[in-house]
């Protein structure tokens, strides 16, 4: 993922605005990192530079 | 929904469509991949569609998994700068096309449900040197993406696995900017499916049990607070197309339904390419 994504980024849940921490970056790309919500504290990981942004219970279900 | 005979939680047909279209994306590329268009080569399926010899061939091998009914006229209707979502993306052909178009000004991004699907785009967007080519897991009746910011909404044969269609249409109005458009192709029917095939899971992955009655497809768009809501191509979907693969037609086999039937089942399946706009004020 690249940080000028990062402005048309919601929440999927609220639609609010996000806050990226990065966990590693090479290239100008975020490989691991997460993504959290300014609305509703909802948070969002980013795993081998893509972020998953399914609602929280559908990750879950689509996780099982 | 009522699918094999059993009422569906809609989160459970989201299940089964991740699961299938999980696989599609791993087997990609092998001769027994199954599709909601059959079983035929990708390629020779795209150019029926409709995409231009030089789109097929632009974009790279594997991103066009020959499972969309095809939105050419989408693409063609790109211009420099813009910003693209495509719902469902897939292995990410269309929006590898739709990369060529908006430029380095632009940005196209690809939404998916599926993870297998989502890291097969990304492969093939860093094989292609893509650069604002963005993909990420999401769901279509939520996006994660902010309001007003998009110029162009593309779909390509996703809509009709979305069980609850009148919000997904509701959220592609709330991310596109004012003026902002909608061109998604779909199956939708024409008339009602036999029972056996409304109830089919297999039917539901490869597309027709989850399709809505076109004016009802069309009745969403608009109640979404779309404008200007037109039907720009319409053609008959073969049941080449509707059977996914052999184990599908074993299944209509063991029904022994007589030709007729199937006659009909193949008229009440229609895909079309539809396009809304969002008005400038509302």
């Amino acid at each position: 993922m690249k940080r000028d994504l990062m402005e048309i980024l919601a929440c999927p849940v609220c639609k609010g605005d996000l806050d990226l921490a990065v966990f590693e970056e090479k290239d100008e790309e975020i490989l691991t990192g997460k993504l959290c919500c300014r609305g509703c504290g909802e948070s969002y990981p980013i795993e081998d530079g893509i972020p998953n942004m399914l609602p929280p219970e559908l990750r879950e279900e689509m996780a099982r | 929904m009522l699918v094999d005979g059993e009422d569906m939680e809609d989160y459970e047909v989201k299940r089964v469509v991740k699961d299938r279209y999980g696989r599609v994306a791993r087997e990609a590329g092998s001769c027994c991949s199954s599709s909601c268009c059959g079983t035929a080569e990708p390629r020779e399926i795209g150019k029926k569609i409709g995409y231009s010899k030089e789109d097929l061939a632009s974009a790279p091998e594997g991103a066009n998994l020959g499972l969309g009914c095809g939105n050419p006229t989408a693409i063609a209707s790109i211009r420099e700068g813009e910003t693209v979502l495509d719902l469902g993306s897939g292995a990410g052909f269309d929006c590898f096309l739709a990369s060529e178009r908006v430029g380095p000004a632009g940005k196209v991004i690809g939404v998916d449900m599926t993870g297998e699907m989502i890291a097969r785009a990304e492969a093939n967007a860093s094989r292609g040197g893509y650069k604002n080519v963005e993909f990420r897991l999401g769901e279509i009746e939520s996006l994660p993406v902010e309001e007003g910011s998009v110029d162009l909404i593309v779909s390509n044969c996703v809509i009709n696995l979305v069980p609850d269609k009148k919000a997904a249409f509701k959220d592609a109005y709330r991310v596109l900017r004012p003026g902002g458009r909608m061109i998604v192709s779909d199956i939708v029917l024409k008339g009602i499916l036999p029972k056996f095939i409304r109830e089919s899971v297999e039917a539901y992955v490869g597309c027709v049990s989850g399709a809505a009655e076109k004016e009802e497809y069309l009745g969403s768009i608009r109640s979404a607070g779309f404008e200007d809501v037109r039907v720009m191509e319409e053609s008959a979907f073969s049941l080449d197309c509707v059977t996914c693969g052999p184990a599908d037609l074993k299944i209509l086999d063991g029904l022994e339904i007589s030709e007729e039937e199937l006659k009909g089942v193949e008229r009440a399946i229609v895909s079309i390419t539809v396009r809304a706009v969002k008005p400038v004020t509302v």
